[in-house]
């Protein structure tokens, strides 16, 4: 048997699972002694029916004991089982010793309803210790099965012993019974809706007020045809044995995280048993019509549908109003996102502005200052020129990749020829490719090449493309620019004889500040978002882009970007 | 330089960016007053009747937009030359310049030539 407390939240959802050896070992050994129960003399039987109250109550106190919390409420459920064993026994001493049944009112009954209040505190106790039952709503839902059950309880076990013959103090006792179930009853549904289904050592409890409360119910149901050793007083004996096998389960210990939710959630389980609620009463009229033909209540089961009735609506008007709280608040909380949109903005702007009118001041100055100076400062201010300029272009790349994050990224669509724009960019390459000693080769493969595209976002494409394929190639290289159309796209393709990609960077080659280790390796400057910039461009224009390593080394990007219709 | 020369009003609100394209501006062969705000920049068009405003569009107290609208507003300098320069360079940007009634429109960081052309062109179209 594991003995460590369990720590950890119960599953999320409920499943079938399944008690620990120690308390399987339990229930085992109860249903063999239920069994032993029926196949022995009435008398031993008394005695029998003790034992195995005893055994529950040890289990319990053995369990209470070990508990790390809600151990009060665990040693209130061994009281109540012990109040109830001695009941046994004082009822099994009329049996054996006086060979009579105890009369009603008797000391059993003092016991035995002294046994509820023991039971129905500890079950609100760990309910509490679980935080079931924080909620105003919770306590609704309980006060509306209280009243629908109370009307049945009512009808059919209260009232009828209030024209029964026998002395007040009886007649008392006798309405204290099904009373008391009312309570326990109330419980076990707080306990099924709460943490009853989730873990172990509680739906094992659930079954065992269950079993009590159903074995109370018929019982009460026909009090004349009980017998000693009836197959009524299986219920009672398994509910023994449930609840001393709930008390073993380690599980019993598990820490349940309290549910932290304000309302709780309306569940299948609490639907059905509001939508029950609402049925009782006319439940009750049609049993009280077909079954038992005597006195009808109608004045109980009305009050009772009246009351469940306007405890249901406001449970749903509560509900209502909790949903459009929650909507209101989402409203305000949409403002606020759209108001924070608009600071982010401004932000961007801001700093667009902070950070390109020193830049200005940098490379304007610089320039003037080169005009002065000698060969060798005149370097020096190139790098620093060069470094502005690098400087500028990261700006500007960060505020693009801003608009793109925002979503504000607008295009100005306008009639456009690709071959045409793919001219532009390797024109105004040119002088950049020359410096670097790499041929660029435009060739335009034919087919129809208009496309409708924002021009400057898809020169900026193109020319990004360029100046990579540039950049990266070695000096003498080539690149091989062709412009053709395919397939309702109009196609622009850009290799190079350069460094290429390994293969395993290939899909990360757009992502936002990635570089690719070749690049990092040769120490060839960028930011990274050239290429992101790139693909989300051509994706708003729906487009596709997408690199492969090029024929004879090196690497090919190709831009796919709708033909015009 | 001679009082002949084409007079530019040059308004911006940092010194640094003002003093460099002054002295650019008086090399392409022009005279320039300067304004280091809005305030001082429309009080100098009105007074000088420059042949090309040359404004910054975010300047304390009177930003270059709304020395721009008070300009088109008034009769007397209704017809002047006016260049807007920002460091906003958002294409939004550029076109609420342009729709305030601006001539042109350069974004920052610029190249002296940018400036000194367009001020040539705008001054020799008259």
């Amino acid at each position: 048997m594991t003995s460590t407390p369990v720590s950890e939240p119960f599953p999320r959802r409920a499943q079938i699972a399944v008690p620990s050896r120690a308390s399987i070992a339990y229930l085992a050994a109860g249903v063999l002694a239920i069994a032993v129960y029926y196949l022995i003399p009435a008398d031993e039987q008394d005695v029998w029916y003790v034992v195995i109250g005893l055994s529950s109550v040890a289990s319990v106190a053995l369990g209470a004991r070990r508990m790390e919390n809600a151990r009060l409420a665990w040693y209130l459920f061994a009281a109540g089982l012990s109040t109830s064993v001695i009941a046994d026994a004082i009822s099994g001493y009329y049996e054996i010793v006086l060979n009579r049944q105890p009369p009603v009112p008797s000391t059993t009954d003092g016991f035995y309803l002294a046994t509820y209040p023991f039971l129905f505190g500890g079950i609100y106790l760990l309910l509490r210790e679980r935080g079931a039952i924080r909620t105003r709503v919770a306590g609704l839902d309980a006060l509306i099965v209280a009243v629908a059950a109370g009307t049945v309880q009512w009808v059919f076990f209260v009232e009828p012993n209030l024209h029964a013959q026998g002395s007040a103090v009886a007649r008392g006792v006798e309405m204290a019974y099904p009373t008391f179930d009312l309570f326990l009853f109330i419980a076990l549904v707080e306990l099924v809706l709460s943490v009853g289904g989730r873990v172990v050592s509680y739906q094992l409890l659930v079954f065992g007020v269950l079993f009590w409360v159903i074995g109370d119910e018929i019982y009460g149901l026909s009090v004349d045809n009980y017998v000693v050793g009836g197959w009524v007083d299986s219920l009672w004996l398994g509910s023994y044995v449930l609840w001393g096998a709930a008390a073993l389960d380690p599980s019993a210990r598990m820490r349940v995280y309290r549910d932290r939710r304000e309302v709780p959630r309306l569940t299948t389980a609490r639907l059905v048993l509001l939508a029950g609620a609402l049925l009782t009463s006319p439940a009750v009229i049609l049993v009280e019509h077909f079954w038992r033909h005597h006195s009808p209540h109608p004045k109980a089961v009305a009050i009772g549908a009246a009351v469940v009735a306007v405890l249901v609506v406001s449970r749903f008007a509560g509900l209502v109003r909790a949903v459009e709280g929650a909507r209101a608040a989402e409203r305000s909380a949409n403002q606020r996102l759209r108001e924070l949109d608009r600071l982010k903005d401004e932000f961007v702007s801001t700093v667009s502005h902070e950070l390109r009118t020193p830049l200005m001041s940098i490379s304007g100055y610089v320039d003037l200052a080169r005009e002065h100076a000698d060969a060798e400062s005149r370097t020096y201010l190139e790098i620093v020129e060069r470094n502005a300029g690098r400087l500028l272009a990261l700006v500007n790349d960060l505020l693009f990749v801003a608009r793109i994050q925002s979503g504000a990224l607008e295009l100005e669509l306008a009639e456009a020829d690709l071959g045409e724009l793919v001219g532009e960019s390797v024109s105004s390459a040119q002088p950049h490719a020359a410096t670097n000693g790499v041929e660029l080769n435009l060739r335009l493969a034919g087919g129809a090449t208009g496309v409708h595209v924002d021009r400057r976002r898809i020169g900026q494409v193109v020319d990004n493309l360029v100046s990579n394929a540039i950049k990266f190639s070695p000096e003498g290289g080539e690149v091989n620019l062709t412009v053709g159309a395919a397939e309702g796209f109009v196609r622009f393709e850009v290799s190079d004889h350069g460094i290429g990609i390994p293969e395993a960077e290939r899909d990360r080659l757009f992502e936002r500040f990635f570089r690719s280790s070749t690049a990092l390796d040769r120490q060839i400057s960028g930011t990274g978002l050239g290429l992101y910039i790139s693909k989300a461009i051509v994706q708003a224009h729906g487009g596709r882009i997408s690199a492969s390593p090029a024929p004879g080394g090196g690497s090919s990007f190709l831009v796919e970007l709708p033909a015009r219709a | 330089m001679n009082d002949a020369a084409p007079l530019i009003l040059c308004a911006d609100d940092d010194p640094d960016i003002l003093a460099l394209l002054t002295l650019r501006l008086e090399r392409a062969g022009y005279r320039v007053v300067q304004a280091p705000d809005g305030d001082r920049a429309l009080a100098l068009a009105r007074e000088l009747s420059p042949a090309v405003v040359v404004l910054d569009v975010m300047m304390p107290r009177l930003s270059g937009t709304e020395v721009l609208a008070a300009l088109r507003a008034d009769a007397a300098t209704r017809e002047l030359r006016v260049i807007l320069i920002s460091a906003r360079a958002q294409e939004s940007d550029v076109e609420k310049g342009l729709a305030a009634g601006a001539d042109a429109y350069l974004a920052k960081p610029f190249q002296a030539p940018e400036l000194t052309d367009l001020v040539k062109r705008m001054v020799d179209g008259g």
